[in-house]
């Protein structure tokens, strides 16, 4: 009994000492992180996605799915060997799952029956390629739906783009560019509604031949001088990126285009 | 089944065929500072002689003075003149903007100066680059010698029209300009340009002077000074150099500031251990007491509109910020973070207060909103307080000290600027040491 | 009898825990006279064992026991001299904002005043007047330094 007693009250002792230790810890002040910066990595393709419109690519995928449980049933070793592989390559976190799915639909397609008899190692090394031949495409569908999760401006971009054939490479591409000339006027009120649209007719080029301004007579009320600065910011940024980065096909689809220049995020940070 | 899933398919794709206008979001830029190119203004040759006023330097002075100011804010990035293509009379008149757009500028400043009759007449033009036009233009006549001026009020202008914003360059700052060893300090009132030029002393340095602060609406002065050995609140005026007493307390009065009607005083006075906040009009002398509480009321400040007052009162145990109105009722402490708070100044856009905070042995300057929410420390240091605002509110001036070393050595006492983002830190320049800032408003309105 | 088992643990485990618990040091520095200055490198004498100022912790007013012993002493000089006439000069360390600092010498000044008062001495004979921050006797920027420098000093005017 006295034993029992003797380790409980060092069990005790011990925690309480912990937590006493620990405790300069606690009252600590967090440590202030740096603001997390996001770095958009971004690949000009020369791959057109085919566009579907979303809701037709639902049944698309619907479709492939049921043709996916049939072969996986098939070809039970392969996809278990091919289930370590994506977490070698770094992925987002969340569409971790969904990848591995996606995954699995990949591959049935790509291994060929006669694949199953060769050695191991080489079997290996092809699944690779397919692999990341995936990715690359799967990378891209991966980006279209975490904009979807994270940022509601683009939702209209992105159906937009799927029914018009801007593909978000290059979307990614000519936005890319005018982040490089914009200046954006730092000072400006952030709590304010500042959004700048600007509408543009290209020549094939890219060069611009007509720009405007949609709130134009906001522009000249009193009291909204900030909005006329970040108006003559923005078309200033346009006009000193010509010629604009434009897809080399498809001139009607993008011969007159609007830009939205919105700083509200780069001044709240 | 399958049927409808067609014909669904099929109608997407056919709408789809109109195409409908591409919307690409930009939310993102760059921060850097927007290069501009400031031409040298063209000095016109019909122009006399003035005084000995070098008029062929002048128009590239005045240049000069107007990238300084540019650069000084941290938003512009005045490119160098080697490489401007064009000759300044004729970019005056019409700039190629091809040219100008090739060294990377997306704006240019052009100008010409007259001298004819002692007078200085002045043309300026800012062009968009990228639009190939005019963006602003103006034309003014001053005397000669305040050529300086002239390129101050130019940089307010054009500052203006790219940021939407006051500019605060044709202002200057009023300080307590210091030398000696740190027992000893011989402090005097020193007044200067915005831009460290144009220093002028305006006390002997034989009693101490601490505090001084502009008056908004006229050049006269209010600051603390222990003539006599009698630590009080004085009034100078800066033109004729005549002083007198502020009141006639039986006691120290300090920490003074003028209301922004400039018509009263409200300052702090100090009798048997207790410092209370005290107003008075210049005009009819009538003295008012604002604050009567046992604890130590000081550092009051008026807020733009007149209405309220922010003040520093230790009546919670230590130092912290207190709004009320200004005839002393309705006083509300605004500052509960952890830290002891000092030296609030109420924003000439009465948007923000500023002050100093003190926390575990460091001093920080920050701003807040009126209410005390949204607490944003700008700039920390071993020691450094006493904000005071541009007249437009967007730019603070501090004085910092460095620490010093066992016999004293190592001090020094320097006035700094910092951005209400909290970018663009940076020294001013002052002959001597210098504390106790105060930045006036604009000289032209 | 388990009962009584039971409750000797546990309170075994309490008094455990308060004894531990008691033995964390205190975040704050409570007592006024924490930080004083306590020696005797600066002190000057008003008379031979009649020590001229008085010392505080930091951004208090408040006399500590050593403080009110040196006052004694003064005032008990100031009687045996009815002619003498003094000044309390109030003073802070560099560790503050400056006009904080103008207001709390005044405080410390007064301080002594009204313990001298207190002691007999008539107010007629004693002026006060701060200097904040502006005079401190040690110039480095140093613990030791600043509590040299939180001082109410007795100076005789004639």
């Amino acid at each position: 009994m006295t034993r029992s007693l003797i380790y409980s009250l060092a069990f005790h002792t011990t925690m309480i000492f912990l937590t006493i230790l620990s405790l300069p810890f606690m009252l600590r002040e967090p440590i202030d992180l740096p603001p997390i910066v996001s770095v958009e990595l971004i690949q000009i393709s020369d791959k057109t996605n085919i566009p579907y419109a979303p809701k037709a690519r639902k049944i698309i995928e619907e479709t492939k799915k049921k043709e996916k449980e049939r072969l996986v049933s098939e070809q039970a070793p392969p996809t278990a060997k091919a289930k370590e592989k994506p977490d070698k390559i770094p992925l987002p976190n969340e569409q971790k799952e969904e990848k591995k799915i996606i995954k699995k639909k990949q591959n049935p397609e790509e291994i060929k029956p006669e694949i199953r008899q060769s050695s191991e190692f080489e079997k290996k090394e092809i699944v690779d390629t397919n692999q990341i031949a995936a990715l690359i495409d799967k990378a891209k569908e991966e980006e279209v739906t975490k904009q979807k999760k994270t940022n509601k401006i683009t939702q209209s971009n992105q159906k937009n783009s799927f029914a018009t054939g801007l593909t978000l490479s290059e979307e990614d591409a000519l936005r890319a560019q005018i982040f490089g000339c914009w200046s954006v006027p730092l000072g400006l009120p952030y709590d304010e509604d500042l959004l700048v649209r600007i509408k543009l007719n290209l020549k094939k080029d890219g060069t611009i031949t007509k720009s405007e301004i949609l709130d134009h007579q906001r522009m000249n009320r009193p009291g909204q001088k900030f909005y006329k600065v970040l108006a003559e910011s923005a078309l200033r940024a346009v006009r000193l990126c010509q010629p604009l980065k434009v897809p080399p096909t498809g001139y009607d689809k993008w011969k007159e285009i609007q830009l939205n220049f919105n700083p509200t995020e780069m001044l709240k940070g | 089944m399958k049927k409808t899933i067609l014909i669904v398919l099929l109608n997407f794709l056919l709408i789809n065929k109109s195409y409908s206008l591409i919307e690409v979001d930009i939310t993102r830029g760059n921060l850097d500072p927007l290069p501009i190119a400031v031409s040298p203004l063209h000095v016109d040759i019909n122009s006399e002689r003035y005084k000995d006023l070098k008029i062929k330097e002048l128009g590239n002075n005045i240049s000069k003075i107007i990238e300084h100011n540019f650069r000084s804010t941290g938003l512009f990035n005045p490119l160098k003149k080697e490489a401007f293509v064009q000759k300044p009379d004729i970019a005056h008149l019409k700039p190629r903007f091809e040219d100008w757009r090739l060294i990377k500028a997306q704006a240019l400043v052009t100008g010409k100066i007259l001298i004819k009759n002692e007078k200085l007449k002045v043309e300026f033009r800012l062009w968009d680059l990228a639009a190939g036009k005019e963006m602003t233009a103006l034309a003014f006549t001053t005397t000669p010698s305040n050529w300086r001026r002239v390129a101050h009020i130019i940089s307010d202008k054009i500052y203006e029209r790219l940021t939407g914003e006051n500019g605060y360059f044709d202002t200057r700052i009023i300080y307590v300009a210091e030398s000696g060893p740190k027992s000893q300090r011989v402090k005097k009132l020193a007044i200067m340009d915005q831009d460290g030029a144009k220093t002028k002393y305006l006390t002997l340095g034989n009693e101490l002077v601490l505090t001084p602060r502009f008056n908004p609406t006229n050049q006269m002065v209010t600051y603390m000074s222990y003539f006599r050995n009698m630590p009080r609140v004085y009034l100078l005026d800066i033109e004729t150099g005549t002083q007198e007493v502020v009141g006639n307390f039986p006691g120290m009065t300090f920490a003074p500031r003028f209301s922004p009607d400039g018509k009263k005083i409200v300052m702090s006075f100090a009798k048997d251990g207790n410092s209370d906040i005290f107003t008075m009009n210049l005009e009819t002398r009538v003295v008012e007491r604002i604050t009567d509480h046992s604890s130590i009321d000081t550092s009051p400040s008026f807020s733009p509109d007149g209405k309220f007052i922010a003040f520093n009162s230790d009546r919670s145990g230590l130092q912290q910020i207190y709004v009320m109105r200004s005839d002393g009722s309705g006083v509300k402490r605004i500052t509960f973070g952890n830290g002891i708070y000092g030296t609030p100044v109420w924003s000439p856009r009465g948007d923000l207060i500023a002050f100093t905070k003190m926390r575990k042995g460091k001093f920080y300057i920050g701003v807040m909103r009126t209410d005390g929410t949204g607490e944003r420390l700008l700039t920390e240091n071993f020691y450094q307080e006493a904000p005071s605002w541009s007249p437009n509110g967007r730019v603070i001036v501090f004085y910092r000290e460095t620490k010093a070393g066992l016999k004293g050595e190592g001090f020094s006492a320097k006035l700094w600027s910092i951005d209400i983002t909290g970018y663009n830190e940076r020294q001013l320049k002052t002959e001597t040491d210098a504390s106790d800032p105060s930045w006036s408003s604009l000289l032209s309105k | 009898m388990i009962f009584n088992k039971n409750l000797k643990n546990i309170l075994i485990v309490i008094f455990t825990t308060l004894l531990l618990s008691a033995c964390s040091t205190a975040k704050k520095s409570g007592s006024s006279s924490d930080d004083a200055y306590t020696g005797k490198e600066t002190v000057k004498y008003l008379a031979s064992g009649v020590p001229d100022r008085v010392f505080f912790a930091t951004n208090k007013s408040s006399l500590t026991t050593a403080s009110r012993a040196t006052l004694r002493k003064q005032a008990t000089f100031l009687r045996k001299n009815k002619k003498l006439n003094v000044t309390i000069e109030g003073h802070a360390d560099e560790r503050g904002t400056r006009e904080y600092n103008l207001a709390l010498g005044e405080r410390r000044a007064n301080a002594a005043k009204d313990y001298l008062m207190t002691y007999g001495i008539s107010g007629k004979r004693i002026s006060v007047i701060s200097y904040g921050k502006e005079k401190p006797v040690n110039a480095s920027s140093t613990p030791l330094a600043w509590s040299q420098n939180r001082r109410s000093v007795t100076v005789k005017v004639n």
